[in-house]
C-alpha cells in the first residue's frame, strides 16, 4: 500500500473530474460516488497505516517520487509524496471525517440544483488537502494550501446568487491571501537559505545529527517561521486574519463542517507543526505562535458568547479551539496540539453536522431566538449535539477533555503559570457557551417558527459515526506524555518530556473538570433551568452582547481602517486615473490626430488657382533647390 | 547689328508686352487677340532660329486654327462678359506676381550660368537644313521619330472623338433637369 | 546668327512666368486656358533655341509634336469647358469648388 499511497488523493481528483463533467447526469449518483470514492479512499489510507506501522520506529518514512515537477537550473521541485505518522494521521483524518461528511451531504444537499457541482468541490479540496499534508517539498504543499484556498472559495460561495455568500467567499479568499502571500516570501527564504525546498532537507533535527547549515545567525529562521506562521495564521483563522471564518458560515453547513472545523482550518496547525524545528531554532518565533494563539483562544470564546446565530456561534469556537492549537505548539507539546486537532475534527464535525441536522429540520433557520425545545422534536440531533456539546466543554472521559487537559497541564508544568490561567478561563467560557447554545436550541420553550422534524437516516447515521470518535477518541491520547498517538508521532513531533514544576497532574485535572462543570452549570442556570430570565438579563447588556456578537467590531475596524481607503483608491484610480489620464492620453491622440486632419483638410479648397499655386510654389522650391546643389 | 539682332530685339518686346497686356485684359476677345499677335512674334523667332518650316506651322495651327477654336467656344458661350477684377482668394495676387517673378529669375540665373553667350553653329543652314528645313525636319520626322508620329496620330483622332462625345447635346426629347447618359 | 541662344532661353523663361501668373490671377476658365497655352508656346521656344544650340534638328522636332499635342488638348479642354459651362452657367473657376472640405 505504501507504493500505491498516491491513489488516495487519485481517488478524489477522479471523482472531482467526474462530478464535473458528468454530475449532471449522474443526479442522484454523483453524491454516492463522491462518497464512495472517499470511503475507499479511507480504507486505502488505513492500509498505508498498516504498512507504515510494520516499519520500525524509527524508519517510519516513505517518499514516494511521483514525478520531476520543475527542474530550472539549481531549482529542482518533485512532485513527491512523505509518507510518515504525521501525514499519515491528517490524511485519516481527511478522508476518514471527509467521508462521513459526504454521506451526509447527500442527504443534506438533496434537491440543489447543482448538487453534482457540489460533490465535484467538496471532492476537489479533499484533494487538494490530501495533498498538503502528503506534500514532501515546501512548494507541493503551497500548491495543496491554495488549492484548498480555492476550493473554501467556490464552497462558501456555493449558492453564489445570494450577496452576503458571494461577499463571503470573496472576503474569505482576500484575507487568507493575505497570509498566503507572507507564507511564499518564506517559501522563498526557505529555499534562499537551504537551497532546496524538500522536507528532507531543510527540516533536519539538530540536536541528533549534526547539520551544518542550521547554524547562526538564527535571525533568518525568526522571520522565515513567522512568515509561515502568517500564511498558518490566514488559513486557521487566528488573530489578526479571522474575521474570514465566522463569516464563511454563508457556505452550506457540509462545507462549514469539513472546511471550516475539521480539515482546512487545521491546515495552518499542520504546517506549525511539520516545520516545527524552524521554530524551534527561533525562539521568538515559538512565543509568537503561544501568544497569539492563547489570546485568540480566550478573544474568540467571548465572542462566541454572545453570538445569536447558531452557526456563527460554532464558527468563534472553532476559532477559539484552532487557538488552543497553537496555543501548544508553542508550549511545544505538537502531539498534543495534533491530538486535539484529531478529537476537534470528531465533535467539531459532529456539532455542525447537528446545526446542520437542525437547519435541515427548520428550512434553514439559524438564529437561536426562532429555536428552543428541540429535543421533543429531534430526539436524535439533540443527544448528538449533546454528545459534542459536551466533549468541547471537556467533560470526562470525553475526547475533548483529554485533548484540552493535557495542553493546561502542560503549560502549568512547564512553569506558564499565567497563560494556564487563561487557558483555564478559555475553558469556562467554552464550555459556557457551548451550554448556552445547546440550551437555547434544544431545552426550554419552544421558540419555532415551524414544526421541525428529524433528518433523514442518511444524515443521522454519519452524526452517530462522529459522536463515536468524539466520545471514545480519548482513547488516542490518554496523557500527554504516554498517549499512543503521542508515541505514533514521536518520531517526526519528539517525545514531550513531562514537565517538573508546577502543580501536580491529578490537581491539574480536577481544576480543569471544576472550570468545564462550572461553565456548565452557569449555562443552566441562566439559559436552561428558567429561574433566570436570561432575555431580560441580555436587554440590560445589550451593548456589551452587540460588542461580542460583532466580534469585539475588530471587522468594522479592518473595514473602516483598510478595506474604506482601499476602494476610495480604487475608486479614484478608476474614475480619475482611468478615465481622465489615460482615456485621455488615448483618446487625446485620437484626438490630435482629428484636429490636425481637420485644420489639414482645408488645403482641399476645390479651386483650382490655389492647386495651381501649390504647384508652382513647388517648382519653385526644387528650382532653387537643384540650382544650389548644382552650383 | 546683324539682321537677327534687329530682329530679336524688336520683337521681344512686342512679344513680352503682348503677353502681358493678354494678363491684363478684362475682355476675353481681346485676351485672345493679344495672344495671337504673341504667336506672331514666335512664329518670327522660329524663322530666326532656322526653322522656318516650325514658322509656318505655328501660324496655320496655332494662330489660324487653335486660336479661331478659342474665339469661336468664347463667342459661343457667351462669356466674354467683363470678368471681376476682385480678387477673393487671399494672398493669390501677390504670391503668384512674386513666384512668378522668381521663376523667371531662377532661370534668368541658370541660363547665364550654364550657356553664357553661346552662339551655336555658324552654318546652322548649311550643315543641319541640308535639302531645307522641311525636307531635313522630314528625315528625322519619319525615321528617328516615326513611332512618336504614328502615335499622335491617334492622339488626334481620339481627341477628336472625345470632343465629339463631350460636346453632344442632352436629348431634347428628355424631362427637363434630368441627365440622360453621360454627356 | 550674333543673338546669344541665351537670350532666347531666358525669353522664353520670361513668357512662361507670364503664362503661369495667367493660370494663377485670372478667374475666367478660357483665359486661363490661354495662358496655358502661352506657356506651351514658351517651351517650344526654348526647344527650338536649344536646338539651334545644338545643332541638330531633335528640339524642332520635339517642338512639332508639342504643338500636336497641344491641339488635341486645346479640343478636348474646350470641349470640356463647354459643357461645365453648360452645367453651371458660368465660366468662373471659383465657382467651380464642389471637391471642396
Amino acid at each position: 500500500m505504501l507504493r500505491s499511497v498516491w491513489l488516495v488523493p487519485a481517488l478524489p481528483l477522479a471523482g472531482a473530474v467526474i462530478n464535473l463533467f458528468a454530475g449532471r447526469r449522474l443526479g442522484r449518483w454523483a453524491g454516492v460516488l463522491a462518497s464512495a470514492l472517499m470511503v475507499v479512499a479511507f480504507a486505502l489510507a488505513l492500509g498505508v497505516l498498516a504498512d507504515l506501522v510494520k516499519l520500525p520506529g524509527d524508519e517510519r518514512l516513505v517518499v514516494r517520487h511521483l514525478w520531476d515537477w520543475i527542474s530550472v537550473g539549481s531549482f529542482r521541485v518533485a512532485a513527491d509524496l512523505r509518507v510518515d505518522p504525521l501525514s499519515v494521521t491528517m490524511m485519516l483524518v481527511v478522508t476518514g471525517v471527509g467521508a462521513v461528511i459526504h454521506v451526509y451531504s447527500i442527504g443534506y444537499m438533496h434537491g440543489d440544483p447543482r448538487f453534482g457541482r457540489f460533490f465535484s468541490y467538496m471532492n476537489l479540496f479533499c484533494f487538494f488537502m490530501l495533498t498538503l499534508v502528503l506534500a514532501q517539498n515546501f512548494l507541493f504543499l503551497y500548491v495543496g494550501w491554495e488549492g484548498v484556498g480555492l476550493c473554501s472559495y467556490l464552497l462558501i460561495g456555493f449558492w453564489f446568487d445570494r450577496p452576503r455568500a458571494a461577499s463571503a467567499a470573496k472576503k474569505a479568499f482576500v484575507v487568507t491571501r493575505i497570509g498566503d502571500t507572507f507564507m511564499l516570501i518564506g517559501i522563498v527564504l526557505v529555499f534562499l537559505r537551504f537551497g532546496s525546498l524538500d522536507f528532507s532537507r531543510v527540516l533536519i533535527d539538530c540536536s541528533r545529527i549534526p547539520c551544518p547549515l542550521h547554524v547562526p545567525p538564527t535571525g533568518v529562521y525568526t522571520i522565515i517561521a513567522l512568515l509561515l506562521f502568517a500564511g498558518a495564521v490566514g488559513k486557521s483563522g487566528q488573530i489578526p486574519l479571522h474575521t474570514w471564518l465566522p463569516d464563511a458560515m454563508e457556505g452550506p453547513t457540509p462545507v462549514s463542517a469539513l472546511i471550516h472545523a475539521a480539515t482546512m482550518v487545521t491546515a495552518g496547525v499542520y504546517l506549525v507543526a511539520r516545520t516545527h524545528l524552524l521554530f524551534e531554532i527561533s525562539g521568538v518565533a515559538l512565543t509568537v505562535v503561544l501568544v497569539i494563539g492563547l489570546l485568540t483562544a480566550v478573544y474568540a470564546a467571548t465572542c462566541a458568547l454572545g453570538q445569536d446565530d447558531l452557526k456563527r456561534g460554532l464558527a468563534y469556537s472553532t476559532i477559539s479551539q484552532l487557538g488552543y492549537m497553537f496555543f501548544a505548539l508553542g508550549l511545544k507539546a505538537y502531539a498534543a496540539a495534533l491530538f486535539l486537532l484529531v478529537a476537534h475534527a470528531f465533535y467539531k464535525g459532529l456539532m455542525f453536522l447537528s446545526a446542520g441536522s437542525v437547519m435541515h429540520g427548520l428550512g434553514g433557520e439559524t438564529d437561536l431566538g426562532k429555536m428552543g425545545g428541540l429535543r421533543r422534536a429531534m430526539p436524535f440531533t439533540a443527544a448528538m449535539f449533546g454528545v459534542g456539546a459536551l466533549a468541547i466543554a471537556g467533560v470526562p472521559p470525553l475526547s475533548g477533555y483529554f485533548a484540552k487537559d493535557q495542553i493546561m497541564e502542560v503549560a502549568n508544568q512547564s512553569g506558564y503559570v499565567v497563560a494556564w490561567l487563561l487557558a483555564l478561563a478559555g475553558a469556562f467560557l467554552s464550555a459556557l457557551y457551548i451550554s448556552r447554545l445547546m440550551f437555547l436550541a434544544f431545552l426550554g420553550q419552544d421558540r419555532t417558527e415551524r414544526r421541525a422534524h428529524e433528518s433523514p437516516p442518511v444524515m443521522t447515521i454519519s452524526l452517530a459515526l462522529l459522536a463515536v470518535g468524539a466520545a471514545f477518541g480519548g482513547i488516542l491520547g490518554l496523557s500527554a506524555t504516554t498517549g499512543r498517538l503521542h508515541a505514533f508521532l514521536a518520531p517526526v513531533l519528539g517525545e514531550v518530556t513531562e514537565g517538573t514544576g508546577g502543580l501536580p497532574t491529578v490537581v491539574l485535572s480536577v481544576i480543569s473538570v471544576l472550570a468545564a462543570l462550572a461553565g456548565i452549570a452557569v449555562g443552566w442556570l441562566v439559559y436552561g433551568s428558567g429561574w433566570v430570565d436570561w432575555v431580560a438579563l441580555r436587554a440590560r447588556f445589550a451593548g456589551v452582547q452587540r460588542f461580542l456578537a460583532h466580534g469585539w467590531y475588530v471587522d468594522d475596524v479592518y473595514s473602516a481602517v483598510l478595506v474604506a481607503p482601499g476602494k476610495a483608491g480604487a475608486e479614484f484610480l478608476a474614475s480619475v486615473v482611468d478615465r481622465r489620464v489615460i482615456d485621455g492620453a488615448v483618446n487625446g491622440v485620437g484626438q490630435l490626430f482629428q484636429r490636425a486632419a481637420s485644420r489639414g483638410r482645408r488645403l482641399q479648397t476645390g479651386l483650382v488657382r490655389n492647386y495651381g499655386l501649390a504647384f508652382l510654389v513647388g517648382v519653385v522650391l526644387i528650382f532653387v533647390y537643384v540650382g544650389v546643389r548644382l552650383s | 547689328m546683324t539682321a537677327d539682332q534687329i530682329v530679336f530685339w524688336v520683337f521681344a518686346p512686342i512679344s513680352v508686352g503682348s503677353a502681358v497686356a493678354m494678363l491684363f485684359q478684362r475682355n476675353a476677345i481681346h485676351a485672345a487677340l493679344f495672344l495671337i499677335v504673341n504667336f506672331f512674334t514666335l512664329a518670327v523667332f522660329y524663322l530666326v532660329l532656322g526653322a522656318p518650316f516650325l514658322f509656318a506651322v505655328q501660324i496655320i495651327v496655332y494662330a489660324g486654327a487653335i486660336m479661331v477654336l478659342f474665339l469661336f467656344v468664347i463667342m459661343l458661350l457667351g462669356v466674354d462678359r467683363e470678368e471681376s477684377l476682385v480678387e477673393r482668394l487671399r494672398g493669390q495676387r501677390p504670391l503668384a506676381i512674386v513666384l512668378g517673378l522668381g521663376l523667371a529669375a531662377e532661370i534668368f540665373v541658370a541660363a547665364r550660368a550654364s550657356l553664357g553667350l553661346a552662339r551655336g553653329p555658324v552654318n546652322f543652314d548649311r550643315t543641319v537644313n541640308v535639302g531645307g528645313n522641311a525636307q531635313a525636319l522630314s528625315h528625322v520626322l519619319f525615321r528617328d521619330y516615326f513611332l512618336p508620329f504614328e502615335v499622335t496620330s491617334i492622339l488626334l483622332i481620339v481627341a477628336a472623338i472625345a470632343a465629339m462625345v463631350l460636346a453632344q447635346r442632352e436629348r431634347t426629347a428628355a424631362e427637363p433637369g434630368r441627365e440622360v447618359e453621360a454627356t | 546668327m550674333k543673338t546669344p541662344i541665351s537670350y532666347f532661353v531666358v525669353l522664353s523663361a520670361v513668357l512662361f512666368a507670364i503664362g503661369t501668373v495667367g493660370v494663377l490671377v485670372r478667374k475666367n476658365a478660357l483665359v486661363i486656358f490661354m495662358s496655358v497655352e502661352l506657356q506651351l508656346n514658351a517651351v517650344n521656344l526654348a526647344l527650338v533655341a536649344f536646338s539651334r544650340l545644338h545643332g541638330n534638328l531633335n528640339g524642332q522636332v520635339l517642338a512639332f509634336f508639342s504643338m500636336v499635342v497641344a491641339a488635341a488638348e486645346v479640343v478636348v479642354g474646350l470641349a470640356i469647358i463647354v459643357n461645365v459651362y453648360r452645367r453651371m452657367h458660368t465660366a468662373n473657376v471659383d465657382d467651380a469648388s464642389l471637391l471642396r472640405w
